[in-house]
């Protein structure tokens, strides 16, 4: 009885531990999964999230005019499970912090995250190709010099030829 | 905003849980919210209800399987108009993981007409009050 009343008044002193939200600010734990944010200047296009993920939420497509891909996250079907975030070789897929999800119907299918990577044409015989993020170069060479750089404006094709020379 | 909001705590819609074959995620987040003091969904002057026949604000989760598709249609049609459908997690609002899988009939929208959707896998207790809110909200022109 005695620790009833304990606890009792320790509650009472404590004050409501209600979360004042949506009349007031809320908490977010860290580490929280929420909507996927993407990064086209740093993706380079492996298509590793698209095949990983598991709510097939990812949609990556050659756009009609043929200038660049599109690349689209239907937030709808997104499990939230982060695996894409985890695969992604530059992490130009993350999930956010961000859990506010409800939309109306109408936008249902609206409700998506999108980016436009534009191809560049390649140095010496000019194909179009997926230009080449930072964030790969820094993961393959570690230290970026000239002549590597000079290997990021190339399609793969001269940039075989160019390295075996 | 806050005149706003004393508006709609002020009417008292009922909510009613349709469980279509969900993992059960959603639920324990909609339980959260509505047992867990923390969450308290009666702040906004709903009330959890056992009734379909009680209910205002429909809120389904589950990806509509096949073997209750039937049932909660039934139940469904029990609930007097008007009406305001809410989609809990991603599971009714596209089937989520499971589309294309034999045993799903949903997404739940092309059987019964759906107004909020609130995707997630589950989605935070706090997503799910916000589309609790925007119900409400489509509640107070309905009526
Ligand atoms: S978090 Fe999972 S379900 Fe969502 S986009 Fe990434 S891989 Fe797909
Ligand atoms: S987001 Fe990452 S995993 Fe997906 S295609 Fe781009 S680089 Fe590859
Ligand atoms: S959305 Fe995820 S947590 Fe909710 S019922 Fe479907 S699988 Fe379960």
């Amino acid at each position: 009885m005695s620790s009833f009343l304990k606890i009792a008044l320790r509650n009472l002193l404590k004050g409501p531990s209600t979360d004042p939200y949506p009349f007031g600010e809320t908490f977010v734990p860290k580490g929280l999964r929420g909507k996927i944010k993407y990064n086209a200047k740093a993706c380079i296009a492996c298509g590793m999230c698209e095949h990983v993920c598991a709510g097939g939420a990812i949609q990556i497509k050659e756009t009609a005019d043929k200038s660049g891909l599109e690349f689209i996250v239907w937030h709808n079907t997104c499990a939230f499970c982060g695996l894409c975030e985890h695969y992604c070789p530059t992490k130009a897929i993350r999930l956010t912090e961000d859990f506010h999800t409800a939309h109306s119907q109408e936008d249902k299918y609206r409700y998506v995250e999108r980016g436009f990577i534009k191809y560049v044409t390649c140095a010496r015989c000019a194909t179009p190709m997926v230009p080449i993020a930072p964030e790969l170069m820094t993961l393959a060479y570690g230290q970026v010099n000239k002549d590597i750089e000079k290997l990021r404006h190339l399609c793969p094709k001269c940039r075989q030829k160019q390295s075996l020379r | 905003m806050k005149k706003l909001l004393q508006k709609i705590v002020g009417k008292s819609p009922w909510l009613y849980r349709i469980n279509a074959g969900s993992c059960n995620g959603c639920d324990v987040e909609l339980a959260t919210t509505a047992c867990i003091p923390r969450f308290d969904v009666e702040r906004l002057g709903c009330k959890y209800c056992g009734s379909p026949k009680h209910a205002d604000i429909v809120l389904i989760t589950g990806p509509l399987t096949v073997r209750v598709k039937d049932k909660v249609l039934r139940v469904y049609d029990e609930i007097p108009d008007p009406k305001v459908t809410v989609a809990i997690g991603i599971c009714p609002i596209s089937a989520g993981v499971f589309r294309d899988s034999y045993a799903i009939a949903g997404p739940i929208d092309s059987f019964i007409p759906v107004d909020v959707n609130v995707p997630g896998c589950p989605p935070r207790p706090q997503a799910i009050i916000d589309g609790i809110l925007e119900a409400i909200k489509i509640w107070e022109t309905r009526m």
